[in-house]
């Protein structure tokens, strides 16, 4: 019953701040300096020009209620039209989604099958050079910015070659082999820093819990490592663990953006970026709002799963005694 | 992962930064090549190359009118571009920027105003039908009936008239020198009108048009595919079977996909993209000359009080030294302009130009009067040529005692302060395209006609006088020295500051695509001689 209570009033707030999205979401793109009207239309265009195209945009209604057909047009699944390509924005997220989620999905899968053995490396060797050198590429890797990797490996790729495209993505209906070899180099950015933050928060975790009384005592038994991290720090490492890891969802939404313009990849972040740039606001209202979705949905799993995890959790509000 | 093994990696790392900064530096003579193959053109197409590949093309950004693929719509160069690739128009541009014919083959002009125009007999649209006599006076029609940014650069049109079967007569209601260059680009475009007017075409959506190729799909800002037009005279010699346009925002993604060949083709803009290139055995950078120029708006309305004053704004414009931002912005493969762009035919000199004599101390005296000045200075960030003309400037200005803050904004932002009303700026860069007759720019500089710049500048009776006169003309010393006068008139008023000329950097792949590329281009068509590309 408590579980079901804390759930209940989990996704309560979660719903609530949805809300508030959507309006900040939608106040922030109409208080943005310029508008689609002039930036399409040019500086050249008529006052009558103007003046026919903002009532076909419907951008002569009052902004409430322009928020309000918009929401209303969310919760029934169409998020409206590009003003640029006249195409629904529920067909173009639908060909640029499935992209975006690979690139994430991948990063994620990276992250975690070498960020968690790096992080439990560094944490049963964290005396030594060994641990140092560990902790220096582990803050390097946190610190370098996916624009400036991405933009040094482009940088890398048109002045040296290396054997490695970046160029020529096609979907993965047409050719797989090029679908997944253009996502290699975004991936492999996004996973650096993602890496270096899952290694750091694993170690840190890892090192929380060996200087815990009841594995000090199974040391003390003579269990062996192996048997100790599988059955007392596995457990009690994982939610700080899977924490970080539903906070790097909402990193990489924001990395996809840069990587993606970089290496030309047609995903939602680079989407994004071009009708943010000609305030395209059907578009940039809903892949914000998606991503605040995403963000939301994985933060509340995050929590349930680690609640199921660690049930101290639930009698604390969520925080670690 | 051993310590050894680690540092290796660490090694590693630091030895392939090392390696792309040397590679950036390792000539110091990168500058795209402006060195003709044959007088008026970059690059021949070499027959002997083998042919009937898929031509890839990269380009920065895509088509993005209000009025969709409407070409009479069309406002942009990329639009002007990609669109001229399905559509013809009466007359075109050859290598020397001069008109020549297309879709009409030649055209008598019995008085000044009157224009006869003999139409080709195997022109046919992309759909089957012919082109018809009726197709080329309803598209004219069309653009003067439902007016476009284009609409005003045909002229003073009083008729047009099908004549005959393969005839068309327009008549100005006064001379009007630009008429045929006008005619030239994509906007004035010949559409299959008996289809548009049935509404079996949506010409906002698809284009159907006479040109070499058809669009088989489109998607916004990310690609478009092309097929040959079986029914265009070159469709059986056309040197590639599909072109394949990619969208590609940045620049150095674009020079890498010419080095390792998922481009064949691709505008690079900048002149550092070259050196990026420069160890690319495979990959030709090359610098065409434009007409389009970029230029410094002073705002004289709204923005700071000593602006109003044209002591001041010519105090500015004399500091500004060209020839440092040719060097440091451009490697020193521009030059200086006037309102008419520098080199066209009868354009005005920028050396004769008052401002030329670059009298610093003058300059400085003015502006001790008012008791120096701090200004904004804004630039878009997607060209970023811009930003570093505003750092040459900033320099200029300070010898004077104007301190410049640059402002580097997204278009939208830069489009609300330049162009919204009130304008909200100091200084502003940005370029005008510059066509192929030296009259047609010079209408921005009437804030009457242009529209635009009436939220920044004032203008001038005696400029929009001159202006008319430019118009009317005909070529020859007469028209020469017009624009003499009103380069200077213009020059003095510094309310908009003609800079440099804007040449564009394009590269391609020799070892799969041999390509025809002109030296000089009005219209900022790079693939104005697609019909002769030949991709392997």
């Amino acid at each position: 019953m408590a579980v079901a209570l804390w759930s209940l009033r989990r996704i309560g707030a979660a719903l609530v701040t949805l809300v508030v999205v959507s309006v900040l979401i939608f106040a922030s793109v109409r208080l943005m300096p310029g508008d689609y009207i002039d930036l399409v239309l040019g500086p050249l265009a008529t006052e009558a020009q103007r003046a026919q195209a903002v009532a076909e945009s419907g951008l002569d209604d009052p902004v409430v209620a322009q928020y309000f057909h918009w929401l209303s047009g969310v919760l029934t699944g169409d998020l409206g039209y590009s003003f640029v390509s006249n195409v629904s924005v529920t067909d173009e997220f639908a060909a640029r989604l499935p992209v975006t989620a690979t690139i994430a999905l991948l990063t994620i899968i990276v992250t975690l099958l070498v960020g968690i053995p790096l992080g439990f490396s560094a944490a049963l060797r964290s005396e030594g050079s060994a641990g140092a050198v560990g902790r220096i590429v582990s803050a390097l890797g946190i610190s370098i910015p996916e624009f400036l990797l991405a933009g040094v490996v482009v940088f890398a790729v048109s002045t040296l070659g290396l054997g490695v495209s970046v160029g020529r993505f096609a979907p993965f209906a047409v050719d797989p082999a090029r679908f997944f070899g253009a996502l290699v180099l975004p991936v492999t950015v996004l996973a650096v820093g993602c890496v270096a933050v899952v290694a750091r928060n694993t170690r840190d975790a890892v090192m929380n819990v060996l200087v815990e009384p009841h594995v000090q005592a199974a040391v003390a038994r003579g269990e062996t490592p192996w048997f100790i991290i599988r059955h007392h720090v596995l457990r009690n490492a994982a939610a700080p663990i899977l924490t970080i890891v539903g906070a790097l969802i909402a990193v990489l939404l924001g990395g996809t953006v840069i990587v993606e313009f970089v290496f030309n990849i047609p995903g939602m972040g680079s989407y994004l970026q071009t009708a943010l740039g000609r305030r395209d606001y059907a578009i940039v209202q809903s892949a914000v709002l998606l991503a605040a979705i995403v963000f939301i949905v994985a933060s509340l799993l995050v929590d349930l799963i680690a609640n199921a995890l660690d049930p101290r959790l639930r009698l604390t509000g969520g925080s670690r005694r | 992962m051993h310590t050894a093994a680690r540092a290796g990696v660490a090694m590693s790392a630091i030895a392939v930064l090392a390696l792309t900064g040397c590679a950036a530096g390792a000539s110091p003579d990168t500058e795209p090549t402006q060195e003709e193959a044959a007088p008026g053109f970059l690059a021949l197409a070499d027959d002997a190359f083998d042919d009937g590949g898929d031509l890839v093309v990269q380009v920065d950004y895509d088509t993005a009118e209000a009025g969709g693929l409407d070409p009479q719509g069309a406002a942009t160069a990329r639009s002007w571009m990609l669109e001229g690739l399905s559509y013809e128009t009466l007359t075109t541009i050859d290598e020397n920027l001069d008109v020549a014919p297309s879709l009409a083959t030649s055209w008598k002009t019995p008085s000044d105003t009157e224009y006869v125009f003999t139409l080709a007999d195997d022109a046919v649209f992309s759909n089957g039908r012919a082109m018809t006599a009726a197709d080329v006076a309803g598209s004219l029609q069309r653009l003067i009936d439902t007016p476009t940014t284009w609409t005003g650069q045909l002229g003073p049109i009083a008729s047009i008239e099908e004549t005959g079967d393969l005839e068309v007569t327009v008549t100005l209601s006064e001379p009007y020198a630009p008429f045929l260059a006008a005619l030239a680009n994509t906007p004035a475009a010949v559409l299959p009108m008996a289809e548009i007017e049935a509404g079996e075409i949506d010409i906002t959506t698809e284009m159907v048009g006479t040109g070499p190729l058809v669009a088989t799909a489109h998607r916004q800002d990310e690609e478009w595919t092309f097929k040959p037009n079986e029914h265009h005279p070159d469709a059986a010699s056309l040197g590639f079977s599909t072109l394949t346009i990619d969208i590609v925002g940045d620049e150095a993604t674009r020079a890498a996909a010419l080095r390792d060949g998922s481009a064949d083709f691709a505008v690079l803009n900048s002149i550092d993209s070259a050196e990026l290139l420069a160890n690319a055995q495979e990959v030709s950078v090359v610098g065409q000359k434009n007409t389009d120029f970029h230029y410094l708006m002073i705002n004289s309305l709204t923005g700071d009080e000593a602006l109003q004053d044209e002591d001041v704004r010519f105090a500015i414009n004399s500091a500004i030294d060209r020839d440092a931002i040719n060097e440091l912005a451009f490697g020193g493969s521009t030059a200086a302009t006037g309102v008419t762009p520098a080199g066209l035919p009868d354009s005005c000199l920028a050396a004769d130009l008052p401002s030329a004599a670059h009298d610093v101390a003058a300059a400085k005296a003015v502006i001790d009067e008012v008791g120096g000045l701090e200004l904004d200075l804004v630039v878009y960030t997607d060209e970023p040529v811009l930003a570093q003309i505003a750092q040459v400037m900033q320099q200029n200005l300070a010898e004077i005692g104007v301190t410049v803050e640059i402002q580097q904004v997204d278009y939208a932002t830069y489009s609300d302060q330049v162009y919204g009303s009130p304008a909200t700026f100091d200084l502003a860069l940005s370029w005008f395209a510059g066509y192929a007759d030296p009259a047609m720019v010079t209408t921005w500089w009437n804030p009457e006609v242009a529209g635009f710049s009436a939220v920044f500048m004032k203008g001038s009776d005696e400029l929009d006088g001159l202006i008319a006169d430019g118009y009317s003309t005909e070529p020859g010393a007469d028209r020469a020295a017009v624009f003499e006068n009103l380069c200077a008139v213009a020059d003095e008023q510094s309310e908009m500051v003609p800079l440099v000329l804007r040449p564009s950097t394009i590269g391609w792949n020799t070892e799969s695509l041999s390509p025809t590329l002109s030296s000089d281009e009005g219209y900022g068509n790079f693939l104005r001689y697609i019909t002769q590309f030949r991709a392997s």
